[in-house]
């Protein structure tokens, strides 16, 4: 099965990563249905012509946190949890919330600053989707 | 011994050679060839480049697959088959043989066949046997030489010394009683003299090798 | 339930200006394992060990459930070796190459031969003489791919390829994979390629065994944290530091232990970790080796 993902050395993120968020974002958008299988971990390494530990990695850490299902003898599934796809989005909006809030202290930002930011961010948000919509 | 794979390396060494052998024996027949001409000094002539050509043949034989696989660094390709240190020495010494059995049997029945033409020196007859099994001794010796010494350097000073010991024994040979007192004549005559050097230089081949083979399976460095 | 492939135990080898000392290595049956280091580090002497073309004088090699070097005909049945020391005959053609090679090995696979050809760019009737280097490596590949041996050991064999044709021999290698049976030891002073494909990492430096880990785990526990000390702060004591750079208040610490608590542990000792980097393998090779190298100079 030919990969569509696409993985980079040298993005600076690790390699587990990356993988895990674009398998997470094609499960949010409905790329790979609920219930329905996934590459097994080999496949997916020759694909992406990455070690077959990494994927491991990958896919251990999306069944940890209960994404993906891996049958024993029968391969790997996305998980049959219907509710999957806001859940995802929810914790991706916690991690970039959480990261946001980091970098923002390491910046120095008070905590006003940082409030104001996402206000703003938010706010650009919204103009795009005005922008896009039809007049 | 995996004869199969034994097998399958001497038909690789004679693949890589096979214009050397090809091109000994047309040459060889052409040295014969002069011998038509009929005077003394096309027959000197013709001995002297019988014995080039059997030499050169022998001598470039054994230095091309021996010494060569390590030179070209081919050995590694070869050792990284299923073959053993033991097989890779017997299809080198094999290989050699065979190969240059081919144009000296060739040559040696040319020589022969001259010799027994009505008009030749019969006598000859046996010396020049001893002399050709000698060409193979000298041979062998100097593929041992390639297959132990892996040394480029330490092979061409066997072939300086085989050369240098082929033309003392010759010159030994035919000053030996048993030998010389046919050697001119029209007869063809076998001495005890000549059979006792024959049988002698016959088992000298076995020897060489069996010495080959012992020594070779003390090695435990391939690269 | 993973065999174990290849097995070093305690592998000792003398030679007038270099030892190799007690080597432990052990690679299960369908993972890759990345050999890095110097050259001269006992990367070839390794492998050749290995194969059974040296012996050693210590300590036990078990490939492929053979002991080596008696069982090496068996085990070499199914190994397919490239390094780069090797050549093939130059006066013959890879199309002969290729014939040799099918009349040894059963397993030979003619269609998966024409395809490398392709991928490789290779014209089977052309002479070795005439290849280039990067052409002949690839040949030398070809030979040994296509037969689909259960354990390939490959000393550089992604050395002085262009990047094209190392993405390719890159891509064929974890193809390999593909089968769980199959298994794989490279030796490459190619970081980036170890990094991508390798499962375990050994590193080797002056005959010794310097680092041998699962890579994820490698990587997850290496790391530069650049720290902000307070004026007359000092270093905290963290487990695992192999370098300290950087400056007295910007100190950048090398760590070949980090954890969780790490950076809690720094900032309990009242220094701000500004960064907490990853680190390239190439990185944490060269760390590790200069900081042994440092203590034991030679």
């Amino acid at each position: 099965m030919q990969s569509d993902f696409v993985v980079s050395p040298f993005s600076g993120q690790p390699m587990y990563l990356q993988i895990m968020e674009q398998m997470r974002q094609k499960i949010a958008v409905g790329e790979w249905a609920a219930g329905s299988e996934i590459p097994s971990i080999r496949q997916l390494a020759v694909s992406l012509c990455v070690s077959v530990i990494t994927v491991k990695r990958a896919y251990l850490e999306l069944e940890r946190e209960g994404v993906i299902v891996t049958r024993q003898g029968k391969g790997s599934f996305v998980a049959p949890d219907p509710a999957l796809s806001p859940r995802l989005y929810q914790e991706q909006f916690s991690e970039h919330l959480d990261r946001a809030a980091q970098l923002g202290t390491s910046l120095g930002l008070s905590d006003r600053e940082i409030v104001q930011r996402l206000r703003k961010a938010v706010d650009k948000v919204n103009e795009t989707k005005l922008e896009k919509e039809p007049q | 011994m995996n004869y199969a794979m034994v097998r399958r390396l001497i038909l690789k060494d004679w693949y890589l050679n096979r214009w050397i052998i090809i091109a000994s024996v047309p040459a060889g027949i052409g040295a014969l060839a002069i011998v038509l001409i009929g005077k003394p000094i096309a027959f000197m002539l013709c001995i002297i480049l019988l014995c080039m050509i059997i030499i050169g043949v022998g001598a470039q034989l054994a230095m091309v697959t021996t010494i060569n696989e390590r030179k070209d660094q081919t050995l590694a390709f070869v050792m990284s088959l299923p073959v053993s240190w033991r097989e890779y020495t017997a299809a080198k010494i094999l290989a050699n043989l065979i190969l240059f059995l081919i144009p000296w049997l060739a040559l040696t029945a040319g020589a022969l066949g001259v010799l027994l033409l009505p008009g030749a020196t019969h006598g000859l007859v046996p010396y020049t046997a001893i002399m050709s099994v000698e060409m193979l001794i000298t041979t062998s010796l100097i593929v041992v030489a390639g297959i132990i010494t892996e040394s480029q350097a330490w092979t061409t000073a066997g072939i300086f010394c085989s050369s240098l010991g082929l033309n003392v024994l010759g010159y030994v040979f035919a000053h030996l009683r048993g030998i010389s007192r046919f050697m001119w004549g029209n007869e063809v005559h076998w001495t005890p003299t000549a059979w006792t050097v024959l049988l002698a230089e016959l088992l000298m081949v076995p020897l060489l090798l069996g010495l080959t083979f012992f020594i070779q399976s003390r090695k435990t460095d391939f690269l | 339930m993973n065999d174990v492939c290849v097995r070093l135990a305690g592998v000792s080898k003398k030679y007038p200006h270099f030892q190799l000392e007690n080597i432990s290595l052990e690679l299960p049956v369908g993972s890759i394992l990345g050999f890095i280091g110097a050259n001269g580090a006992g990367k070839s002497t390794t492998i050749r060990i290995l194969m059974g073309l040296v012996h050693q004088d210590k300590g036990s090699v078990e490939v492929l459930g053979h002991a080596m070097p008696s069982g090496q005909v068996a085990a070499k049945q199914e190994i397919g070796f490239v390094s780069e020391d090797m050549r093939l005959y130059g006066a013959a053609t890879l199309a002969w190459h290729m014939a040799f090679i099918e009349s040894i090995y059963p397993a030979w696979n003619q269609p998966y031969a024409e395809v490398l050809l392709r991928r490789f760019d290779l014209k089977p009737q052309q002479k070795i003489k005439g290849l280039s280097h990067g052409q002949r490596v690839k040949a030398a590949l070809l030979l040994a791919l296509a037969r689909q041996p259960r354990l390939l050991i490959l000393d550089e064999p992604t050395t002085g390829l262009d990047p094209v044709a190392r993405r390719e021999v890159l891509a064929e290698l974890i193809a390999v994979l593909a089968d769980e049976e199959r298994t794989i030891l490279f030796s490459s002073h190619n970081t980036l390629d170890v990094e991508q494909i390798s499962d375990r990492i050994a590193f080797i430096d002056r005959g010794r065994i310097i680092a041998f880990d699962d890579k994820e785990a490698l990587l997850d526990r290496w790391r530069r944290l650049r720290l902000v000390l307070p004026p007359r702060g000092a270093l905290p004591q963290l487990p695992g530091i192999v370098e300290v750079g950087g400056s007295d208040r910007l100190p950048v610490l090398t760590t070949s232990q980090f954890d969780a608590r790490v950076v809690s542990l720094c900032q309990d000792r009242g220094a701000t970790v500004q960064a907490v980097d990853p680190m390239t393998l190439e990185e944490i090779f060269v760390a590790n080796v200069q900081s042994r190298r440092e203590l034991q100079p030679a």
